[in-house]
């Protein structure tokens, strides 16, 4: 330590001055020290991120494209993700998403109630508007090859531990396993993109978050029926289908993937898939099921998002919504902001950071963004997807041609549409007596349930 | 018919079956207790279950109206067992004999016609009858919760709760909740302007006058409002904690700054 101070005092007698200083080799591999907290360091700041999805490339991107020396973990590049694949529009243009690599574009959506009444949504989409619907394993992998051509080192290899040091001045060590042998590096800031079974996470004591369970059968359907799917895309509704979400019929590639979420009924998720199958039974017949997979979807953020220098970004921090549980473009985005974060405090890699730079540049900033789209949401999850009568009551309000603008409009665009008050005046009044008639309905059919099981 | 869709996932079945036995002996002591929003929880489980080529006796239960859904799923399952082509009629047992069509019954009524109800058919003295229009639609919910029906592209459902006037639903539901609610706002604001009366010699037109008195009064209009049950007191405290649970999760981040500032390098 002592050999490697005085080689340093040489190569850079201005050492001791408080501005960073620019060094001409960043490959300097030697472990960094700094007398006080806003000295510069001498080598460059190194970063890690774990996990290679949405929020990891995007992470590794920002990071390398501002300077910092990155590493990109990745344990199998080429699984295909358990994931509706849909994008918002905001999404293709914010990231440069090329068009060639989206399977569908979904132009109507199909609600349809308990009562199976059906709402289309759809009439008010410009014709460049669509719902872009890839498959994860295209997506990923091409935004990871542009975090690798940015300058970010991708590692095929399976992390297995992530040392946090006593110290707060000594770097984090990862354990992981590439090629067959464990080996280590160390960093100085991490950032958790591991997903919603994030080892990161465990290591920092983020703390648990619920979550609900998706259950998708992909199923291969013949010629004249995949037509039907061609660029349009189902949600059902009903306690048969799911207490406190909705079923989906999503078109992929050549087939379609039929499945439906719950919180509260883990265990009988199996039944509430034979529900959806049941309420689209005749326009899957005749289908072949190709795969089955499940994955847990986070509800909400983890306590602790961000502890010393390592951050947690996607579905590893928890960035789903409720009501529709997007978690693509939300792990994108955050993990683009926390790289762009990283790399603005620490001035390009010159600068160590601390745990205020990361709640100061990325989470302030992603909390003041998005908490009210997401706050929305929940709020609209409570009032409409928690009975039969509440969701009657939204499938009716969704036939109204304002209401699905705003809808498209927030969706895609992800800011809050601007609406006439007026319109805005009449949604509010619409919605509620939509909801009290719904309601009232729902109230006389429980009483009449009364009636019968009393008879009984 | 469905068949390479049940036959495709050969290990979901056997899997399944077995442990639907289980599933629908522990349904049953449920379906006793008078919850009703339990028993639609559990009823459509109940008819799924008979779908695994399980009882089709068992399934057949003291709702009539599931027998008719029980005999169903069970002809479904035969269809898949038999390995048919799924274009042959049904063999079975219906237990309580409604004559299968296409092996799935749908919702049946004289006055529901293409998708919604037939208005003409609820005409009373040359006027539309809504309150038989809003007991049918119940009925229709109810049976459609108990056994839900696989939406279709051919007969679309047309039928929301606008096409009933608004009035209709004021006549028949607000008015004599209102009506109850007035009686008890009056039965308390009398004897409260006589007890105030008699404490304090205020009278009433002076009571009006008064800040405190204004304020009871107001407090007074809201607890009849709002607590129409002893449980609506529980459920206003839940409904409060309720609306403020996410937020708080989100802020879980910043509580930690200001516990513990040992981790900040």
């Amino acid at each position: 330590m002592a050999a490697t101070q005085t080689y340093l005092a040489d190569l850079h007698p201005l050492r001791c001055l408080p501005t960073p200083l620019k060094i001409q080799n960043p490959q300097n591999q030697c472990h960094y020290f700094k007398q006080k907290s806003t000295n510069p360091v001498i080598c460059k700041l190194k970063a890690a991120v774990i996990g290679g999805g949405p929020a990891g490339s995007s992470a590794a991107e920002a990071l390398a494209a501002g300077g910092i020396e990155t590493y990109l973990f990745e344990r199998s590049p080429a699984t295909a993700k358990p994931c509706g694949g849909a994008i918002p529009l905001c999404m293709l243009d914010e990231f440069s998403i090329p068009l060639h690599l989206i399977d569908r574009r979904v132009t109507q959506m199909r609600i349809v109630s308990p009562s199976n009444l059906v709402v289309d949504f759809g009439k008010t989409l410009k014709p460049h508007e669509f719902i872009a619907m890839l498959r994860r394993e295209v997506l990923d992998s091409f935004l990871r090859q542009r975090a690798e051509s940015s300058g970010a080192t991708l590692l095929k290899a399976l992390v297995t531990n992530l040392v946090v040091p006593t110290s707060s001045r000594e770097p984090y060590l990862i354990h992981y396993i590439m090629d067959n042998c464990r080996r280590q590096l160390a960093v100085d800031v991490v950032i958790g993109a591991d997903g919603a079974n994030s080892r990161v996470a465990k290591s920092i004591k983020a703390g648990n978050y619920s979550t609900a369970i998706a259950f998708q059968e992909r199923i291969k359907l013949p010629e004249d029926k995949m037509g039907y799917y061609e660029n349009l895309a189902e949600m059902y509704v009903g306690n048969d289908v799911s207490p406190d979400f909705y079923a989906w019929v999503f078109p992929k590639c050549d087939h379609v993937a039929v499945g439906t979420g719950t919180v509260c009924s883990k265990a009988d998720i199996k039944s509430l898939q034979r529900g959806i199958r049941a309420r689209v039974r005749s326009k899957i017949e005749g289908g072949k099921v190709i795969k089955v997979e499940a994955h847990p979807i986070p509800e909400h953020p983890r306590p602790i998002r961000v502890r010393g220098r390592i951050a947690l970004v996607g579905d590893a921090a928890g960035y789903v919504t409720k009501c529709s549980g997007e978690g693509i473009y939300f792990a994108a985005k955050s993990g683009r902001i926390c790289g762009e974060a990283i790399v603005k405090a620490s001035e390009g890699g010159e600068k160590i950071i601390n745990e205020d730079d990361l709640k100061r540049e990325y989470l302030r900033k992603w909390d003041d963004k998005y908490f009210t789209t997401f706050k929305f949401l929940d709020v609209l999850q409570k009032v409409f997807y928690g009975n039969n009568a509440a969701r009657e009551a939204l499938v009716e309000l969704c036939g109204d041609e304002y209401v699905q603008r705003m809808t498209f409009d927030s969706y895609l665009y992800k800011k809050l549409a601007s609406g006439n008050r007026w319109e805005d005046a009449k949604m509010v009044m619409n919605t509620i007596s939509s909801l009290v008639r719904c309601n009232i309905m729902g109230r006389e059919v429980e009483a009449s349930a009364q009636k019968i099981l009393s008879r009984v | 018919m469905s068949m390479a869709l049940f036959s495709s996932p050969p290990l979901h079945f056997p899997a399944l079956s077995s442990s639907k036995h289980h599933t629908t002996h522990k349904l049953y002591p449920s379906l006793t207790f008078n919850k009703p929003h339990l028993s639609f929880l559990v009823s459509p489980k109940a008819i799924d279950n008979g779908s695994g080529g399980t009882t089709s006796g068992g399934v057949a239960v003291e709702k009539e109206d599931k027998a008719e859904a029980g005999g169903v799923k069970v002809e479904e399952s035969n269809e898949a067992s038999l390995g048919s082509n799924g274009s042959s009629p049904p063999v079975v047992v219906a237990s309580a004999g409604a004559p299968m069509t296409e092996g799935v019954k749908m919702f049946q009524d004289s006055r529901w016609v293409g998708g919604t109800w037939d208005l003409k058919q609820f005409q009373k003295d040359g006027v539309t009858h809504w309150d038989s229009v809003i007991d049918a639609e119940v009925r229709r919910r109810k049976w459609l919760e108990d056994n839900p029906e696989s939406s279709s592209n051919e007969e679309p459902v047309l039928f929301d709760t606008s096409i009933i006037p608004w009035w209709a639903w004021m006549k028949r539901f607000h008015l004599p909740e209102a009506e109850l609610l007035n009686g008890r706002a009056a039965m308390v604001g009398f004897f409260m302007a006589y007890f105030v009366d008699s404490l304090t010699g205020v009278g009433l037109v002076d009571q009006m006058g008064n800040f405190f008195c204004k304020t009871l009064l107001f407090v007074a209009v809201a607890g009849v409002l709002l607590i129409r049950k002893n449980e609506d007191i529980e459920t206003l405290k839940k409904l409060v904690e309720e609306s403020t649970f996410y937020d708080k999760q989100w802020q879980a981040s910043w509580q930690d700054e200001n516990s513990s500032s040992s981790k900040d390098s």
